[in-house]
């Protein structure tokens, strides 16, 4: 059994990664995607039994799990659960193919569009950029003079991925969201994510709580995990004011240093278990 | 010519412009269509279009699979490797050294190409180790992140010219030469068209790279080795065949539209 992680930085949660494969005593090689040189036509990780995927790029995953899948070597995240969670439209489209509850989405081509699409759906709605990660570029829009001014800065930033539109409703929130680990098919833990703002993301400040795992976060972060693909995961999950629980995002490559000590469960140690499953 | 081809079918359609439409899984009944054509110029908007479409139920021509496999380059040769179908030595890197040695194992001149993107553009063919460590430099300072990884393929020593066939449903309707004194043989860069027969050695690679990537109405361009064999360099999901239309006599839209029907009878 050899497996192998691919990443460029070792952060805290690879040396974790690392810690739990060392204590296995399971044969690892650290893979760099700056020092490879792919060969299209040749298998040269087809020796490797799993690979685990921790790429800070997206672009990089996403190449690499492709070509990982055409030599036959299971990965964590797998190809289609990178494609899927990097853009938030085909996120939205496998939920809905599989009917997981999740913010009712508008896809607009042009500005214009965009703007019709807004108005007919009513404020405050969300702008999404298609790719990122971090609530980069998130925007709450509360008006239509917002949403004139947000759009025509979109369309000034350019690139493709601006010139698209992906308009959310606003899911007033009781000032937290939920984020759930799916491993395989487990929800191994979750966290509450509370922040002052609107945008609850850890990485911006937001402060992590443990958050039980009830049967229906389990069962709507199990299925939102293999809508997408599966893999290691995680669930940003909503509560509704009236009750309901809804799946905001999808993340393929989770950080999750934060979220050992306030669950008090090893997420490091069970990934590798899933890693050394489906390798064998 | 699409829409005249229809009109002689008395087929019903709507021009759907993806500039105006808003999608909605919710709001909109897509099911009134039987098949949707996809003839975005932008491969975004094609990419986008076709996955609501398939959300929706509704067949499209060409699937949204194929359209994301021959959006990007590096999907397309994995693809044709996974069929075993003969294409130009390619490897990927995703920083300097090691594009440098890939560069190194292949020798020169190579092309770097962006993975994403067409009509020839960003293309580079490097001669020297210079012209290669300029030319990555200037890639990697380039901000969009989906161009940034280095692509880089075998320069293939070509006649003067390469082979265009534009393959429909399991046919391949035409082949023509694109000629040019430029590298780059792209018609929208200015090359010159011939018409050619088509030979079984032509026909049968171009309805299996088409076959590689998916299946649909795809434009399949061959190169011509020294040694007489041919090599799959790229399939493109929205031909534009209007520069063809001079130099053979086949019913392209025709044969497009009865595709696109016989599709829509299938799935419904």
């Amino acid at each position: 059994m050899k497996v192998g992680i691919v990443c460029s930085r070792v952060r805290v949660e690879e040396k974790l990664l690392i810690a739990a494969l060392k204590a296995r005593q399971v044969g690892y090689d650290r893979i760099d995607p700056r020092k490879l040189d792919i060969d299209l036509a040749g298998e040269a990780l087809s020796s490797y039994d799993g690979m685990l995927i921790r790429c800070l790029s997206h672009t990089r995953a996403y190449y690499i799990t492709r070509w990982l899948e055409g030599m036959g070597v299971p990965a964590i995240s797998p190809h289609q659960t990178v494609h899927t969670c990097g853009d938030k439209l085909m996120t939205t489209a496998a939920l809905e193919e599989a009917d997981v509850p999740s913010p009712r989405t508008r896809l607009a081509f042009t500005p214009s569009a965009a703007l019709d699409a807004i108005e007919a759906m009513g404020y405050p709605v969300v702008l999404k950029p298609l790719f990122g990660s971090w609530g980069r570029l998130l925007a709450r829009v509360n008006d239509r003079d917002a949403a004139e001014a947000i759009l025509e800065h979109k369309k000034t930033l350019g690139g493709y991925q601006h010139s698209i539109v992906y308009i959310q409703e606003y899911v007033e929130k009781p000032g937290r969201d939920i984020r759930s680990f799916v491993v395989g098919d487990e929800t191994i833990c979750a966290i509450y994510r509370a922040s002052e703002h609107w945008i609850t993301n850890t990485a911006r400040g937001g402060e992590a709580s443990n958050c039980p795992v009830t049967p229906e976060i389990d069962a709507l972060s199990r299925a939102a995990a293999k809508a997408v693909g599966g893999g290691f995961v995680a669930i940003d999950l909503f509560e509704t004011s009236d009750g309901r629980l809804m799946v905001n995002e999808v993340n393929h490559t989770p950080e999750f240093r934060n979220s050992i000590d306030t669950t008090g469960v090893d997420i490091p140690a069970k990934v590798i278990d899933h890693l050394l499953e489906i390798a064998a | 010519m699409i829409l005249r081809a229809l009109r002689e079918r008395d087929i019903p359609f709507d021009k759907i412009d993806v500039r105006k439409v808003i999608f909605d899984p919710h709001h909109v009944d897509w099911s009134t269509y039987g098949a949707v054509l996809i003839r975005c110029v932008s491969h975004t908007n094609a990419t986008y279009a076709s996955r609501m479409l398939e959300m929706a139920d509704v067949p499209t021509v060409n699937p949204h699979r194929v359209i994301v496999t021959c959006g990007d380059k590096i999907l397309t040769t994995l693809a044709l490797e996974a069929h075993g179908l003969p294409n130009p030595a390619t490897h990927i890197a995703f920083s300097h050294d090691p594009a440098m040695d890939a560069i190194e194992a292949l020798g020169y001149p190579a092309v770097i190409k962006p993975p994403v993107g067409s009509w020839g553009r960003l293309m580079a063919k490097v001669n020297d180790a210079e012209a290669a460590e300029a030319i990555i430099e200037h890639k990697q300072t380039l901000e969009a992140e989906r161009l940034t990884p280095l692509y880089i393929q075998q320069y293939v020593n070509k006649p003067g010219r390469d082979i265009r066939t534009l393959v429909v449903g399991d046919e391949t309707v035409y082949a023509i030469y694109r000629h040019a004194e430029h590298w780059i043989t792209n018609t929208a860069r200015g090359g010159r068209t011939t018409h050619l027969p088509v030979t079984p050695e032509i026909d049968e690679l171009s309805r299996a790279a088409a076959q590689a990537v998916g299946g649909g109405i795809l434009a399949v361009d061959l190169f011509e080795t020294r040694d007489g064999d041919l090599l799959v360099n790229e399939v493109n999901n929205t031909p534009e065949f209007h520069g063809a239309m001079q130099s053979t006599d086949a019913d392209i839209a025709g044969k497009m539209i009865d595709y696109v029907l016989k599709i829509a009878e299938e799935t419904n």
